[in-house]
């Protein structure tokens, strides 16, 4: 999506005849109907069904808004709900602050120490979140790897609870989060010029200057790109916090399974699931507001 | 470029919907074919080998398989007219809400009347649905933790002054919490339904920082047997199982509470007959259920095919006398097939309190 988007910005198209208003609009520049079975594809197997399946929240079991009422007869929804967009958020703030200084790491490094640190993020990338998930569970919990072996050392008399806790679910999901943050953040370092930072430090501006008024700007749309897919991802988690987490971080999607699985009311989870979609959607027209997001992710201006 | 901006953020957005759904794989029905679906796992495969494959054989049909069972497939093919999953196993409250709603196809009376006739107790028996198995919701403990005395009632297993550590509890409405809270309060078994939940409630809120819950059997065994939580409510054959493998844990048959899955065929399933064909033969054949009780540690559907269990399996039974004489009784599924949406509910309610 960025490069074909990078490459009509940056004026092949010029002196090419004015397409019409329609096709300019699909980047219908010969390569660009490339996307168009994809585009197909997307709504007939996505768009549609989600159409159909979210519109059952006003018509299932009977015509109405009954299924939004009931969401917010019980306190429980909306808490979940506040939860799951709180624990989102956390999880964000813990993946962006490993993955930028990781990522940053990786364009230092040569090429071999690169491809380890690269295995490094995909390895589990590659690996079932199920036994991910496990594995986590005997890492952390009392009697795990983690505080079994804290306590043979002495270091701690009683076993610091990880497990069931808001700290083994953001362990568990920042550890599944991370490569979507690492890799984008990467990428576009990578195609940071390293020559602007020294031009800066040759006019004067000390290293860290240098680091934060050059190259932290330019690496804002990798950080954008990592904000979103993490955030938007952690919002629909719900194995993870099953898990490894306790009772009170519950999360909307374990809610919304629940609902569909075991309890068969459709319309329900489906008024949930329109409920999160509209609120994330609220909350990035919000973030929209602050943060240029088209430029940031279609690299336009 | 408004609009594509806008595009961007609704694609985006629609990423949080599909990644909290998931599907799973189907397989169609064929002229002579039976698609059997099951929880999964190793209990599925023993299910298979012992009573449909050998059945499938003597009449020439391919056994298809899909895992695990999922309701709303279910809901959703009868909907859609597009049926292709055949028998099920089910719980019996999700069987007697899909029979009353039409989900489910309604036995043949000679199915029902083969049933009784071959021990199957009629408790365990519906319109749509014929047991396939018993197990039981066993006090368990970690027999390293408890190696002297480990608690033998409810009322104990309640008692975290004189047995001190974490009690493990399935999370889920139907999973026997409710039932054992009230039997630890002093609720005597035949007065248990219908379920006075308030006072349920009112009981696990006495224990409630001692609570931790399980979703699945893997965990439950694991919290168990790493000692995390040294009791639990336990699925009485996967604690055998652990205890075959070395692991320091083990069931009290006391007080457990009897459960049973059920095997049901959705409505509209194109080669029902074959899944009726199949159902007189499961039961017509005790020695193949006792296979499967040998293979998964689930009791038998009838209590006749006890003596066809190999002798250490069967005293791991719900229906070993036994372990029958001191069972606190059936779990009732008519009352949460009425109660389970209202309490799963307040579950989740007092949870995230």
């Amino acid at each position: 999506m960025t490069s074909a988007a990078t490459d009509s910005s940056t004026g092949r198209l010029r002196g090419r005849p004015r397409p019409l208003r329609l096709s300019r609009w699909l980047r219908f520049d010969g390569w660009g109907a490339l996307v168009l079975p994809l585009l197909v594809f997307l709504v007939l197997v996505f768009g549609l069904p989600l159409v159909v399946m979210l519109s059952r929240s006003l018509t299932d079991p009977s015509f109405g808004l009954q299924n939004y009422r009931d969401i917010f007869a019980n306190a429980v929804y909306p808490r979940v709900l506040g939860n799951t967009f709180l624990i989102a958020a956390i999880v964000t703030v813990v993946t962006l602050a490993l993955a930028y200084p990781y990522a940053y790491l990786m364009t230092l490094v040569g090429p071999v120490w690169r491809m380890i640190m690269l295995g490094l993020v995909l390895v589990p990338f590659w690996t079932s979140i199920l036994v991910r998930s496990f594995a986590l569970v005997l890492f952390l919990r009392d009697t795990g790897a983690f505080n079994s072996t804290l306590q043979t050392l002495d270091v701690i008399d009683q076993p610091i609870p990880l497990i069931r806790t808001l700290t083994g679910v953001v362990f568990g999901m920042v550890q599944v989060a991370l490569p979507f943050a690492v890799l984008p953040i990467f990428a576009t370092m990578q195609g940071i010029d390293r020559r602007l930072l020294q031009a800066a430090e040759s006019l004067g501006a000390r290293p860290a200057g240098a680091f934060w008024r050059i190259f932290v700007p330019l690496s804002a749309p990798g950080v954008a790109a990592a904000v979103l897919l993490t955030f938007v991802q952690a919002l629909g988690y719900y194995i993870t916090p099953a898990l490894l987490g306790g009772p009170k971080n519950t999360m909307i999607g374990e809610l919304i399974v629940q609902q569909v699985s075991t309890v068969l009311r459709f319309g329900f989870a489906a008024a949930l699931a329109t409920l999160l979609l509209l609120t994330t959607f609220l909350l990035l027209v919000v973030a929209g507001r602050f943060v240029d997001l088209q430029k940031h992710l279609m690299r336009q201006t | 470029m408004k609009t594509t901006k806008l595009l961007a953020i609704a694609s985006v957005a629609g990423l949080a919907v599909t990644l909290s759904s998931c599907g799973g794989s189907g397989s169609g029905a064929s002229e002579s074919s039976l698609t059997v679906t099951m929880w999964g796992g190793a209990a599925q495969k023993a299910h298979v080998d012992s009573y449909f494959t050998p059945w499938a054989k003597t009449k020439g049909v391919t056994i298809k398989q899909d895992s695990p069972t999922d309701y709303a497939k279910i809901k959703a093919q009868v909907e859609a007219g597009k049926v292709t999953s055949g028998p099920t196993e089910v719980e019996p409250n999700f069987a007697n809400t899909a029979c009353e709603a039409g989900l489910l196809e309604k036995l043949p009376q000679d199915i029902l009347d083969k049933a009784k006739a071959t021990g199957v107790a009629e408790d365990q028996i519906g319109p749509c649905a014929i047991p396939i198995l018993q197990y039981s919701f066993t006090i368990a403990y970690n027999s390293k933790t408890f190696s002297g005395a480990h608690p033998t009632t409810w009322a104990e297993f309640f008692d975290t002054k004189r047995f001190p550590g974490k009690r493990g509890f399935w999370k889920y409405a139907t999973g026997g919490m409710f039932e054992a809270a009230l039997l630890a309060d002093g609720v005597t078994p035949d007065q248990l339904y219908p379920l006075d939940i308030d006072r349920a409630f009112k009981k696990l809120d006495s224990i409630k920082s001692d609570i931790v819950f399980f979703d699945t059997g893997d965990q439950m065994t694991q919290m168990l047997a790493s000692g995390e939580a040294p009791l639990v409510q336990a699925w009485s054959g996967r604690i055998f199982q652990a205890q075959q493998e070395g692991e320091k844990v083990a069931n009290e048959w006391n007080d457990n509470l009897v459960s049973y899955d059920q095997i049901v065929v959705p409505k509209g399933y194109p080669n029902k007959d074959l899944a009726f064909d199949w159902m007189r033969w499961f039961l017509d054949n005790p020695k193949a259920q006792a296979a499967d009780a040998d293979a998964s540690i689930y009791g038998p559907a009838s209590d006749k095919a006890l003596e066809f269990v190999s002798e250490n399996v069967r005293k791991e039974l719900p229906g070993f006398p036994a372990n029958a004489e001191r069972s606190a009784g059936l779990v009732d599924y008519g009352y949460w097939a009425e109660n389970y949406d209202s309490v799963t509910e307040r579950l989740n309610a007092w949870i995230a309190q």
